[in-house]
């Protein structure tokens, strides 16, 4: 029994540890694109490595030679003649000389290293980056729907850049500890062996220490930055509802709540830099005591004339220059966990499926659309919820009429309304578009030929004219104007300083919600599609203009289907049938005069819609 | 930012006024500038101690006197790890101790303010200066000054050590600085430059992809996947390109930091060895220098990047202190009238208001008066100024012409707490904190029993749907109470505003739909909660205005008609008159 549950944790480990090999060997192949390039990076680092050893041994041959010279008992003149005309003199410039030599040698090489090593973690980083973006663009809105904006939005900036420090960072620190410490040891070992053992001893504990501590920062900026948005969430609440809690006289209550927060942040924050603070003492306390080793040890075996004076001041180079890869070397493996669950997360978008793609096996429909459309007692869930948005769905929609869609906020009308350019895909029942199922159609054939103006307008930060001819890229400057014309922009457009050439959004001009809804309307019209579909797209625009741009859609999309969703009765009084939806279904449908007749729920509606509108206009 | 020297005789300003909220620590402070002074000798004096170890003791073979001074270099190691591990923790303590008040006091100062503050500040801005706007603050007071003082006596010992053993070598070894201070100079120059065009690039990045997540079905509604695809190339190639150029910079620079330390060993050695022929200079020092010029980079690197967090500490500084010097503009009466009994008689007498001087009348000339116990409904279309006569009663904002009277004592002579206890206030967005049912009826008030408020949701029937909720009154509401229905929403808000017990009670009736059973149900509440109380009503429903024992018809910030439903009725060409039949005259056409 109990051996049974060990198998079965080890063949989980074992599996576990197998998915993590394949994802790591698929975020390697990243690299062979720039393998020429990563190789010399890393040769680069090697040999900066290999010159920079040569400094503590030319300063420890330096000395030595002024410790031959010294005992040699020479009489030596002025530090001028020593400096430039003696024997000594020439040994000593040889060896500066040389020592200035390597150490630029070094430079470039470091210099070298970083261009290539850190610059292709970059190009890695751009190329997963358009990758993940290809990606998302092609999911389906399932996904989006599932999956919250702000996480995506982290897949695609954090995760991206976290994963370039594994092909950046990572790699460099990597491999510059392995080979700096490497020559490094031989050289000391070459030296004296026993010498070696002692000024290495603190040096694992400095790796060890390193990575707890990374480690443990980690962690607790994650709980740190929960507190933070603790204190942030607190005072959003507060300042939204001042007026509440003037009225109610609770601002000492409301501050005692704040203060409470702002103190758990503060003794959190508290806990983090007692564990910072130990960092750089400790760092200072084991290489130091690797120093006071390399003196005591050291200076011993001078006494026993083992080694020279020189080969100390050799050595604690050497511990200095172990220093930081020793360190980083903790904080490597930190990086590297974190880059890899990073990597993880972006490999299960990479390899999430695109199911509403074009069924590739059947004939995909490309002819042209009509625009009769059919619900066959459609029902459809989100997904992760249990509750049906819509059930039991049956409508037919004839070619070129008029169909209004009616009902309170969250009823389902936007829903029903995605169904028909297969935004989502029903989970019961069917579509059908000229008769052929939905699923049939080619993709782009059957969204090219539907104009939507969803509800909430969604323009990008570029020019009028772009986002008009968004559709349509190739559509001429006249063409663009006309749809303007249509939607009842235009005269809007060219009172800008910059006509259609306006940016529009964070970086461009604020449109007003009524102008941002008629320049959605150009954009679908432009498109010159089969089937129109409103959603609620003319709720800022008054109801004057409305008429207009109803009246000019029905002029130049007669023998089109229009689908119209809104709150306005006289919006959707002149349609040819009317839709009453509630909670997912529909309970009422006629035209204007017979649902008023019935004094149902669309008749409650209108009654209290003419009072507010008598006291809009008194 | 740029911030130049006619700046800087207000950063002194803004250092002084920091210094206040600095001020309890001070002693603490004056003990971490001694042990950092400490830490400092200790750390430097290192080299110093192996320059006598190998001279005095190595070179004369004196084991005893080597163990010695080993013995010292680790208590100096020793000491200087204690002192820096406790220093460090005591600085950052007060640090977060004045970072802790600064921001209760920033909140306490913003909770206080008027009103018309919130209107005028975007909440969003708000929460930085309380929250970001102090972080910015944070490296500057927990370690960022006295890590500068650090640095300072740092470069003093190591140069008294070095001075002491060697003057020559001491020029020799800081030969390479203008060097130092001028590269470092180019590179802070360029890579300010570098940054911002990087940060720009992510920016531009980050943008592209927010919008295209959020626009993401009009992407694909458009069949525009593909070009867009080749858009975010072009933006992203920009991102690599920039981030490219910085590592230019870096990889220039730290080589060259690298190779003047090494320089500098290079020429110690080199001079050194000279005068070590001459036996002017030991191996002992020669091997202490080697290791001054390593430490003598780090503290200078150290204090150029000080500088920088100054600077933005010091902008974020002033965000804050600008917020705490802003006037309260509705403030307390010097001596106020202590209330007796309140009657609950709201008297408007000639009030006129707007927000700022050049700005439309928002209410002209209105006067009116609800008695106590009366249900005054106010009826007029958006913008006529209905809300605005709430917040000026509860003095939210206060008027500049006219008076405004609870129970014939102007408003402004109450204390604000006195005043607006006796005010029932049920908003129309039902706002609801996230926190149990029985948090946010009693708002945090412990004086109010679960008794009361189990009382008081009885009364307007919102404790059967209460009841039912997971947890009844300990349910946890999620942010702004989105678990619940609009109607339930409001129940609760009901409840809220009658356990205070207020003598004015004050809707703003909701116009979002509630199903027809809930709506029946607020209604029931409403007339509950309206016995007894004055009722002051912005009416949406055409059931309360009917009820009302007084009718205000508001139109652009002036009161048309006043009267009773009936009075109302009967005036010809009356705008009431005119709302009432439309909605009669059409049911009479519609049924008949």
């Amino acid at each position: 029994m109990n051996g049974n549950l060990n198998e079965a944790t080890q063949s989980f480990v074992f599996r576990k540890k197998q998915t993590d090999l394949n994802h790591l060997r698929k975020l390697n192949r990243y690299f062979s694109k720039y393998k020429g390039s990563v190789l010399l990076g890393m040769l680069f680092l090697t040999a900066s490595n290999f010159f920079l050893i040569w400094i503590p041994v030319l300063i420890r041959r330096t000395m030595d030679e002024v410790e031959m010279l010294g005992s040699s008992a020479e009489n030596y003149g002025s530090l001028f003649t020593i400096l430039f005309s003696s024997e000594a003199g020439a040994i000593l410039a040889f060896n500066s000389l040389l020592l200035i030599g390597t150490v630029i040698l070094y430079g470039v090489l470091l210099f070298a290293t970083r261009q290539t090593l850190i610059v292709s973690s970059r190009k890695v980083e751009f190329d997963i980056r358009n990758d993940v973006i290809d990606k998302l663009l092609r999911l389906p809105q399932r996904y989006f729907a599932s999956n919250r904006s702000g996480e995506i939005y982290i897949r695609t900036t954090e995760d991206v850049a976290r994963v370039r420090e594994y092909f950046g960072p990572v790699l460099m620190y990597t491999v510059n500890t392995i080979t700096r410490a490497g020559f490094i040891i031989v050289m000391m070992l070459i030296v004296n062996r026993e010498l070696t053992y002692w000024a290495l001893l603190p040096l694992p504990f400095l790796s060890a220490f390193a990575y707890w501590v990374s480690g443990f920062i980690n962690r607790y900026q994650l709980i740190i930055q929960e507190q933070y948005s603790k204190i942030a969430g607190k005072a959003q609440e507060t300042f939204s509802s001042i007026r509440l809690i003037k009225a109610f006289n609770r601002s000492e209550h409301e501050q005692a709540l704040f203060e409470k927060e702002s103190d758990e942040y503060r003794k959190k924050k508290l806990k983090l830099d007692l564990i910072e603070s130990l960092f750089h003492p400790t760092l200072n306390l084991l290489i130091g005591a690797s120093v006071l080793i390399v003196i005591w040890k050291g200076g011993v075996m001078v006494m026993d004339g083992v080694i020279t004076i020189g080969n100390i001041a050799e050595f604690v180079i050497y511990v200095a220059y172990l220093t930081w890869p020793v360190a980083s070397l903790g904080y490597t493996v930190n990086v590297l966990q974190k880059s890899l669950a990073s990597w993880e997360r972006i490999d299960s978008l990479l390899t999430q499926p695109v199911d509403i793609e074009t069924a590739a096996d059947s004939d995909t429909v490309t002819r042209s659309v009509k625009g009769e459309i059919e619900f066959r007692n459609v029902g459809f869930k989100y997904p992760g919820s249990d509750e049906y948005a819509l059930k039991g769905i049956s409508l037919n929609i004839a070619p070129g009429s008029n169909v209004a869609l009616v009902g309170r906020t969250g009823s389902g009308k936007t829903t029903l309304v995605n169904l028909i350019p297969r935004l989502f895909d029903p989970t019961e029942g069917e579509i059908l578009l000229d008769g052929i199922p939905l699923k049939q159609w080619n993709l782009e054939q059957l969204r090219s030929a539907i104009g939507y103006v969803p509800q909430e307008t969604f323009l990008f930060s570029s020019t009028i004219r772009e986002n008009i001819a968004f559709g349509r890229a190739d559509a001429k400057m006249d063409e663009v104007e006309k749809a303007a014309e249509q939607a009842r922009l235009l005269e809007n457009i060219l009172d800008f300083e910059k006509k259609f050439d306006t940016m529009v959004g964070e970086r461009g001009i604020t449109l007003s919600g009524g102008q941002k809804q008629r320049t959605a309307i150009a954009r679908a019209i432009l498109k010159e599609p089969e089937i129109v579909i409103l959603d609620d797209s003319l709720s800022a625009v008054d109801t004057k203009t409305e008429d207009e741009i109803l009246n000019h859609l029905k002029k130049n999309l007669s023998g089109k289907t229009a689908i119209i969703i809104s709150h306005r009765i006289s919006t959707v009084k002149n349609a040819d049938i009317i839709f009453y939806i509630q909670e997912g279904r529909i309970i009422e449908s006629g035209t204007h005069s017979e649902l008023i007749k019935k004094e149902e729920r669309y008749f409650d509606m209108y009654q209290k819609q003419m009072l507010e509108q008598e006291l809009q206009n008194i | 930012m740029s911030r130049d020297s006619q700046n800087e005789a207000a950063d002194s300003v803004l250092i002084r006024r920091l210094y206040h909220f600095f001020e309890p620590y001070k002693y603490w402070a004056l003990l971490a500038v001694i042990l950092t002074l400490s830490a400092a000798f200790l750390g430097t004096i290192r080299p110093k101690l192996t320059q006598i170890a190998v001279d005095d003791h190595i070179a004369t073979g004196d084991v005893e006197g080597l163990t010695w001074i080993v013995i010292l270099l680790g208590l100096a190691l020793v000491g200087e790890f204690i002192i820096l591990i406790f220093n460090t923790y005591i600085t950052r303590w007060f640090g977060q101790g004045v970072l802790f008040k600064l921001r209760n006091a920033v909140f306490e100062k913003i909770q206080s303010l008027h009103v018309q503050f919130f209107d005028k500040n975007p909440i969003g801005r708000l929460i930085t200066r309380t929250t970001s706007d102090i972080e910015a603050l944070s490296e500057l007071l927990s370690d960022g000054v006295v890590n500068m003082i650090g640095d300072l006596f740092r470069i003093f010992f190591i140069l008294y050590f070095m001075l002491m053993m060697s003057w020559e070598l001491t020029l020799i070894s800081i030969l390479v600085l203008p060097v130092l201070f001028y590269s470092t100079f180019w590179f802070k120059s360029r890579v300010r430059v570098a940054f911002l065009h990087v940060r720009d690039q992510i920016a531009r990045l980050n943008s592209f992809i927010q919008e295209h997540i959020n626009g993401i079905s009009v992407v694909q509604l458009f069949n525009r996947e593909e070009t867009e695809k080749q858009k975010f190339r072009s933006i992203n190639q920009d991102h690599t390109d920039a981030h490219v150029k910085t590592i230019f910079y870096f990889s220039i620079f730290w080589p060259i930091v690298e190779v003047l330390a090494s320089l500098a060993m290079a020429l110690v050695v080199w001079y050194g060895g000279a005068r070590a022929l001459m036996d002017q200079v030991t191996f002992g020092v020669l091997l202490a220098f080697i290791q001054y010029v390593r430490q003598f980079f780090n503290p200078i690197r150290g204090l150029s990047e000080k500088y920088n967090t100054l600077q933005s500490a010091l902008a974020s500084s002033e965000r804050i202190f600008n917020v705490l010097d802003t006037k309260n503009e509705v403030y307390e009466a010097a001596l106020p009238v202590k209330p007796k009994k309140i009657r609950g008689e709201v008297e408007f007498q000639n009030v006129s208001f707007r927000y700022n001087a050049d700005q439309e009348m928002i209410l002209n000339d209105v006067s009116f008066t609800a008695e106590p116990g009366e249900l005054l409904a106010i009826v007029g279309a958006t913008g006529s100024g209905k809300t605005t006569l709430i917040n000026l009663m509860m003095r939210f904002y206060d008027i500049h012409e006219g008076r405004i009277m609870l129970d014939g004592t102007d408003v402004r002579d109450y204390s604000l707490r006195d005043l607006r206890k006796n005010f029932g206030l049920v908003l129309q967005d039902n706002a609801l904190f996230s926190g149990t049912v029985m948090d946010n009826i009693t708002l945090g008030n412990p004086e109010i029993s679960r008794e009361e408020v189990i009382q008081a949701a009885r009364e307007v029937e919102a404790d059967r749907f209460i009841r039912r909720l997971p947890g009844k009154y300990d349910y946890v509401l999620r942010e702004r109470g989105d678990s619940l229905s609009m109607g339930q929403r409001q129940l609760i808000c009901f409840v809220r505003a009658m356990v205070y017990d207020p003598k004015i009670l004050i809707l703003d009736e909701a116009t979002s739909s509630v199903d027809s059973e809930t709506e029946e149900l607020v209604s029931r509440a409403c007339e509950r909660m309206m016995r007894g109380r004055t009722s002051i009503v912005i009416a949406h429903r055409l059931s309360t205005i009917q009820g009302a024992d007084k009718i205000l018809v508001m139109h652009k910030g002036l009161i048309r008609e006043t009267g009773s439903h009936k009075e109302l009725v009967r005036r010809k060409d009356g705008i009431y008159r005119k709302l009432y039949e439309l909605q009669y005259k059409e049911q009479a056409v519609i049924t008949g």
